[in-house]
């Protein structure tokens, strides 16, 4: 070790002083300098091993190198760093902090922000640790649901590529050496600021809105801009289609149809988790309630709100202004907005049937909503703004609130005008990596390189200082980067998408010398060593009167701050200077394809790519992981490939589009409209981890290559032709579960079976052909028959039979689980709940491609209908607990047995890997260690490991325990208190008193039970899946057995599942054929 | 009153002496010519040994994703080859035990060799249940031993049937090859020329002299373990079988899955008999003592069994159609049509089609053609456990679950390895060990040269 640099350096023995006397247990330490665990003392370590920097960059050996760096560092002991409680005091959600129980779990409130928005979650901690995430049922974006990404945040806060230190150049440095740079250099702007610029991306933040605005006034003429890749360009903001910025929201819960024009409001709204919640508690459809809401779609790619439509119009994006002005025409509004002059294109007679139809319904329904994508113009969403007050919807399921986003002042577009015109000379990037996803016109990237690298002499003539958890494309463009703070490791504040704040409160100190953005802007403000909860209490205890520890305490639990919500706004004036309609007649084909831009259902804009939970996560429909591509339709397949041989997943096209070009694989998906390439964001980024590289590599394609800043979403003019080529791409579906599959020989295609049973049917067909695994009637049928989704299964009326005595499940708790196909919307959110939950290992593109994941739970996707226009089912699968298990039978030791609360149980330790249980499952849910999957290696990593799981080594086979963790843990908790009520039964000396305290012991531990949940069950948004005690009668999930369209998957195997489904209902409209219409 | 055209040809060559059978057999060994073709294929045996030595040491090592297997198919070349070599060790025993009993005096030229074959072929079947297990080192597991954890196997799994069937099979078929082997010991011990060959002979015919008392139990002995054997040809591949017929699996589930695996490995055995005794009667000029009608003999075994796999073959069909249920009939059409249709076509040729040709005697006697079609079966029964195996996994109940299944390049080097093994092993032994039973061949060229009892078709052989 260097010890001349550590005697050189003064230790802040104060600090070790205070940090020793602040422990609460014995604390051992080896060295002054390993205890002060200062920035010196890390860097000392990163000089310590060179040659390890240079083998760094060679990407065969970084994986090696990644182990003996976390050997290494393990060695000097430097994990002693890592994971403490922050030193300020935090509060948890419900259980005092007072006395932390080892081994007991805490919640803490706090709110996960997500393109400038919070969703309030509750982190559980374990010993210090944060290792789940789940939504705060208090939060009005959240609801109590998580989805995929705030599951996935907690790899994020371990990820072992995250920023350490301070780096220049690339080279680890120190936050003072930064300050000696910065400091200096700050106080030139005190009197002229111009030259100094701030970057960020979409703020809600109040402090740090507050900060910025200080920091505007103390250096005058400086600026700050803005950018975030989910923004539309300033002026078409759907905002500011009012006089002043006013954002929509909406009440799913109170509206019969709905109707949305391009916004896929279940999953990329700032609201998604809330509406999807409001939305399907409208369609619960039970014996006793016998009415659901109707769900109108008109889209262009297909999304999941798509696919839960009842009624779905698959159209170009160019052809959206054209289809929201007929139906304003058709429900009354016109005049101004469609001058009758005009001459509009007429519409197929299907498609004018279509619209006629929706408008009546709109019309005659109670009530109803109608909602517009983010992404479509302003005159499309004027006019369902029209729509809506002509329906008398603003006010009941439609209202308004003051923008909580403030829109920028200046630009990305500002920002690079002016560096082009060298009107910067100080640029602080805060957060985001405008360096990979601007937009491609705006030449941020080369111009960032040209403001680091420009000298005066000797030295750096600018400065640039780029915060950021990863040393991402940005930070290897800037001179500094500073390591950014995870969420759970800072204070903070948020908005949520209401207006609703919540305070960020952390669960650990931050594991390296990270700073957050609140920390850093008052830095920028002069306060360099002013903690993040400090700016946080003081810009708060301006708006509080009453007394602020107690409100402060109280927020913390509640994780929401009272009377913050934005009130609601009344005086709603379109902007009479709003653009109008603008139609085009071209119909787009291969040679004139429409290009569609979204965030990528996993890698979201790029920020979660270097997240392995979400790249494993199988998209939604296309099942495929680790990659992007370029979802086309059949028939744009058959163009491209030709009739005779159309493309299949995997073959590379070329798109060019305004003068340039890139190429990428394709995937067929049916439904989507015809003409239409859809292209995520968020691959092929190429710095900032090792896991969002494929050794080196970028991962996927770089859609911002062609996204331009005037048409971020949907343009017409893209040019695609097939490459010939072919790439394999890891998809974890099998085409043939789609009842029309394209690319299929007819052979093939004779031997694909028939899923979805539904009224309708042929007994014979039922009997022989279908395999009834997805079982859906309409509401209506329903509604006239409640045994209709019995029916469909001939077999099942049939006694079963079986060789031996039934096994007695008649005592104790019995678990089972209910899942709600009409509420599935297939978000994915509870597969990484369930990966989080239970240390199930990522295992590799490579070993996805062999069919060797590991997820516990799968969402399966079965299309039908005719192949342009199909409609689709989701179907989550988790291990079905069967009470006659196939697999435990024929296991030769064992390993995997039945418990006598009707588990399907599998004991690891016992498991030799005959892999016979996986081969007899029906259901095939069983996982296998092919291969060492776990990660024993990373040290951060390990910490996220649930003590209460088994971390399952090679060789064995795993599967959906039902979480056994929590039942155990639940159970423990019910019969300690079910035992302690009993107890004083007992000595009660009233025969009364003893009567009351019984049946208060039981009512007790029917709410105990009642409020074990999965950890799938606990983040599904709609609450699709319900667990609980069999036997209890009154539990959700008994009742919910009871109901008629309870059925089980393959149940004339006598395999007596303990997970049963709900058939999927839809609401079709008589005179409409169910299904999209293309 | 039997037509004397119709009289089966000799089991030998006239002109035998029991002298000349004696040296000839201990000749193969005793005098030990160094023989390049011995050179060779004991080389190539070896060779694939260190193959397979290799393709272990890296799967133990790595794990078994070092295969081809998967989620759905997660059985895949390990047990098709264990099916596969089970089934060919079936033919030793069979020879050996069912032939003894039914009085069948021409197995004597060849039991010797086929047992040997057994025992390899077990011992290369018997590798791969230990090589597929996700956690080798603890095998011993499936064996029921007393423990402090009072933990047993669990009797409901076929596979710990299987432990028992092969167990037993092997155990069984080694201790009446050896008791085959005692008095040709002697022979050799009486003719060794050096210490260490007097000794180690010596040692392994456990003091047999030849005296008549010697020769009444021996033969005691050897029919009651030959009563012993007889069963077990039959139990072993059942059980095997059963692995399949136990499970709910679509293609496996079914009731005519024993006889049809026995009669399947009779096949493939009586196959790999005629593959090894082909080359090594041309080799070791042995024609005199395996004669054209052991291979005619043999050659009308395999007919009888290609018929009985066939029926099995339509009865598949028949049941995947006539019961009605989607998941059957669905399986018949996967195989015939699906991605994997090569193999059901390759069966349906080699293992119902070629067989037809042993209709006609010049085939049967045609020694190049019945080699070529030996190994067009080999090849079809293999081909038969891979339907069996991956075809019937790939796609089963939920669409959602099917798959495919691609063998990786250990899958290729394990089963090729265990074919050097079975090479190397079987060069051993011809090297070391006579590959004729020198006394029943002796017995029965005194038989059949008019000794004490004219040979009968009704009186028996070994009572004195």
């Amino acid at each position: 070790m260097p010890q001349d640099r550590l005697v050189n350096n003064t230790l802040p023995l104060s600090e070790i002083r205070h940090r020793l006397a602040a422990a609460d247990g014995p604390t051992y330490w080896r060295s002054l300098q390993e205890l002060s665990c200062t920035d010196e003392f890390r860097q000392s370590i990163a000089d310590e091993f060179p040659a390890l920097g240079e083998r760094f960059n060679d990407s065969t050996s970084r994986r090696e190198v990644l182990k003996i760096m976390a050997a290494s560092l393990a060695l000097l002991g430097i994990t002693g760093c890592f994971y403490k409680h922050p030193q300020e005091k935090i509060v948890p959600y419900v259980k005092t902090p007072d006395q932390t129980i080892p081994g007991l779990p805490l919640y803490f409130a706090t709110a996960m922000p997500m393109n400038g928005y919070g969703i309030g979650v509750l982190a559980l901690s374990r010993e210090g640790r944060p290792l789940k995430i789940e939504g705060n049922p208090d939060h009005p974006a959240s609801l109590g649901a998580a989805n995929a990404f705030m599951q996935a945040s907690i790899l994020d806060l371990y990820d072992p590529d995250r920023s350490r230190t301070v780096q220049r150049s690339g080279r680890t440095a120190t936050w003072s050496n930064l300050l000696g740079i910065l400091n200096p250099r700050l106080q030139t702007k005190l009197t002229n600021g111009s030259g100094l610029r701030l970057l960020t991306g979409t703020i809600t933040s109040p402090t740090l809105l507050s900060q910025i605005q200080q920091f505007l006034q103390r250096y005058p003429g400086s600026q700050c801009h803005q950018y975030d890749p989910l923004h539309t360009p300033d002026g078409e903001l759907p905002k500011n289609i009012f006089t002043t910025p006013l954002d929509t929201l909406h009440d799913f819960t109170k509206a019969d149809v709905i109707l949305t024009i391009g916004s896929d409001f279940l999953t990329t709204h700032p609201a998604s988790l809330r509406y999807a919640r409001q939305f399907i508690d409208g369609r619960r459809v039970r014996q006793d309630h016998l009415k659901m809401n109707r769900l109108y779609v008109i889209e262009s790619a297909m999304t999941l709100t798509g696919s839960m439509a009842d009624h779905r119009l698959a159209i170009a994006p160019s052809d959206f202004q054209l289809h929201t002005a007929r139906l304003g025409h058709m429900l009354g509004i016109g005049g101004d907005v469609v001058p009758e002059s005009r001459s509009v294109p007429s519409l197929s007679v299907q498609k004018q049937h279509w619209l006629d139809t929706v408008a009546a319904d709109l019309t005659s329904a109670a009530t109803s909503l109608i909602i517009a994508g983010a992404d479509q113009p302003p005159s499309v969403h004027a006019m369902v703004h029209r729509i809506n007050q002509r329906l008398n919807n603003i006010g009941r399921s439609v209202y308004h609130i003051d923008s909580v986003a403030p829109s920028a002042q200046h630009s990305l577009k500002d920002l690079v005008t002016d560096m082009q015109d060298g009107n910067v000379d100080t640029l602080l990037i805060l957060g985001g990596n405008p360096a990979y996803d601007a937009p491609i016109d705006i030449p941020f990237a080369s111009m960032l390189q040209n403001l680091s690298t420009q000298r005066r002499g000797r030295d750096y003539q600018n400065l640039t200082i780029h915060l950021g958890t990863h040393a991402n494309e940005t930070a290897w463009n800037c001179q500094w980067h500073i390591p950014q703070s995870h969420y759970l490791e800072s204070w903070g504040d948020i908005r949520a998408h209401d207006g609703t704040a919540s305070i960020i409160q952390p669960l650990i100190a931050p594991l390296f010398a990270s700073k957050s953005e609140w920390e850093l802007m008052e830095t920028l403000l002069d306060h360099p060593d002013r903690d993040g909860i400090e700016s946080i209490r003081n810009h708060w205890a301006k708006s509080v009167t009453s007394d602020f520890e107690t409100w402060w305490l109280q927020t913390l639990q509640r994780g929401t701050i009272d009377g913050t919500s934005a009130p609601l706004r009344k005086d709603l004036t379109l902007r009479p200077d709003l653009p109008g309609f603008s139609f085009s007649d071209e119909t787009p084909h291969p040679e004139n394809a429409e290009i569609i831009f979204a965030p990528d259902p996993t890698a979201w804009t790029g920020e979660y790519a270097n997240n392995a939970w979400l790249q494993e996560l199988p998209k939604p429909f296309t099942k495929l992981t680790w990659d992007n591509a370029i979802a086309i339709n059949v028939r744009m397949a058959e163009n491209l490939g030709g009739s005779a041989r159309p493309l299949v997943d995997g073959h590379i096209v070329r798109v060019d589009y305004q003068g340039r070009s890139l190429e990428a694989p394709v995937v067929i998906l049916p439904g989507q409209a015809d003409g239409v390439i859809a292209m995520t964001l968020g691959y092929g980024r190429t710095h900032g981890g090792t896991v969002l590289t494929d050794d080196g590599a970028p991962r996927g394609y770089n859609a911002y290559q062609l996204r331009t800043s005037a048409r971020p979403w949907v343009d017409v003019g893209a040019r695609v032709t097939f490459t010939g080529r072919i790439v394999p791409l890891a998809i974890t579906r099998n085409h043939h579960a789609m009842d029309t599959a394209p690319g299929m020989n007819s052979i093939e295609q004779s031997l694909k079976p028939q899923n979805i049973a539904q009224p309708g049917i042929s007994e014979e067909n039922l009997e022989l052909h279908n395999r009834k695994i997805v079982r859906t009637a309409t509401l209506e049928q329903f509604q006239q028959n409640q045994n209709v989704i019995q029916n469909l299964d001939i077999a099942s009326r049939k006694p079963l039979l079986s060789l031996y005595q039934p096994w007695n499940y008649d005592h104790g708790l019995q678990w089972g689980m209910s899942i709600d196909q009409t509420a599935c919307i297939g978000c994915n959110a509870c597969i990484v709940a369930c990966q989080a939950e239970n240390n199930i290992p990522v295992v590799g593109k490579e070993q996805v491609m062999r069919q060797r994941e590991m997820h516990w739970i799968r969402i399966d996707n079965y299309f039908s209908g005719p192949v342009d226009s199909p409609s689709v089912y989701h179907q989550p699968v988790p291990c079905m607990h069967c009470e006659n298990a196939p697999c435990e039978y024929v296991c030769p030791v064992g390993a995997t047995t039945h418990s006598d609360e009707g588990l399907n149980e599998m004991t690891y330790n016992r498991c030799i890997g005959t892999r016979y249980c996986s081969n007899n499952c029906p259901y095939k849910v069983r996982r296998f260690n092919f291969f060492l999957y776990s990660d024993y290696d990373s040290n951060t990593r390990r910490l996220q490991h649930n003590p209460d799981v088994s971390v399952r080594s090679r060789g064995v086979m795993e599967k959906c325990t039902y979480c056994v963790q929590r039942i155990d843990n639940t159970r423990i908790e019910m019969e300690k208190q079910v035992l302690d009520l009993r107890e004083q039964a007992r000595l009660a000396l009233e025969p009364a008193d003893q009567k009351r305290l019984l049946l208060a012991a039981d009512e007790r531990g029917r709410q105990i039970i009642a409020g074990l949940q999965t950890a799938c069950q606990q983040s599904c948004p709609t609450q699709a899946i319900v667990f609980g005690d069999l036997r209890d009668p009154q539990s959700q999930v008994a009742r919910l057995k009871r109901e008629p369209a309870d059925y089980g998957l393959l149940t004339d195997l006598t395999t007596k599942p303990r997970t049963t489904y709900l058939a999927r209902f839809t609401n079709p409209h008589p005179d409409l054929a169910p299904g999209t219409l293309a | 009153m039997i037509d004397a055209d119709l009289k089966p040809p000799p089991v030998l060559h006239p002109g035998q002496s029991l002298e000349s059978v004696t040296n000839q057999i201990t000749g193969l060994v005793m005098p030990r010519p160094i023989q390049r073709t011995w050179i060779i294929g004991f080389g190539i045996g070896s060779v694939l040994i260190m193959v397979l030595g290799y393709s272990v040491c890296w799967l133990i090592s790595q794990g078994v994703g070092v295969w081809g297997i998967n989620m759905p198919v997660a059985w895949g070349f390990a047990i098709v080859n264990f099916v596969w070599w089970i089934g060919i060790g079936h033919a030793g025993t069979f020879i050996s035990a069912m032939l003894l009993l039914m009085r069948q005096d021409w197995r004597t030229s060849i039991n010797r060799f086929a047992e040997a074959m057994t025992l390899f072929a077990v011992a290369c079947a018997g590798m791969f249940p230990l090589l597929h297990l996700g956690r080798p080192w603890v095998f011993y597991w499936l064996i029921p031993y007393p423990n402090t954890m009072k933990l047993w196997p669990q009797f409901r799994s076929p596979l710990v049937w299987d432990v028992f069937a092969v167990g037993t099979y092997l155990t069984v078929s080694l201790i009446f090859w050896y008791v085959g082997l005692i008095p040709d010991f002697a022979t050799m011990r009486d003719r060794a020329k050096t210490k260490p060959a007097w000794l180690i002979y010596g040692c392994l015919s456990l003091g047999w002299r030849g005296a008549s008392r010697h020769w009444k139990r021996y033969q005691t002995a050897y029919l009651l373990l030959a009563g012993l054997a007889a069963p077990l040809v039959i139990s072993v591949h059942s059980v095997v079988g059963m692995d399949f017929a136990a499970a709910l699996v679509p293609g496996w589930h079914s009731t005519i899955f024993p006889p049809y695996f026995v009669a399947g490995a009779i096949l493939s055995g009586f196959a790999m008999v005629l593959t090894l005794a082909i080359p090594l009667r041309a080799i070791y000029k042995l024609q005199n003592l395996v004669t054209l009608r052991h291979i005619d003999n043999c050659a009308k075994l395999m007919l009888i069994t290609a018929l009985i796999v066939s029926y099995g073959y339509g009865m598949e069909l028949l049941a995947g159609w006539y019961s009605g249920n989607p998941f059957d009939s669905f399986v018949s059409q996967n195989r015939m049509f699906g991605p994997y249709a090569w193999s059901w076509w390759t069966i349906m040729t080699c293992n119902v089609m070629v067989p037809q040709f042993l209709w006609f005697r010049s085939i049967r006697r045609s020694v190049p053609t019945m080699f070529f079609i030996c190994i067009l079966i080999q090849i079809g029964m293999w081909t038969e456990r891979f339907v069996i195996v991956i075809t019937s996994l790939h796609r089963e109940f939920m669409p959602s679950g099917w798959g495919a299944y691609e063998p990786t390049r250990f899958d290729w080097s394990t089963l090729l390895g265990t074919m050097g093994f079975f090479l190397a092993g079987f060069f051993l032994f011809i090297r070391f060990i006579p590959m004729i039973s020198m006394s029943e061949v002796r017995e029965l060229v005194h038989t059949s040269n008019g000794g004490r009892h004219e040979p009968t078709d009704f009186e028996p052989k070994y009572v004195d």
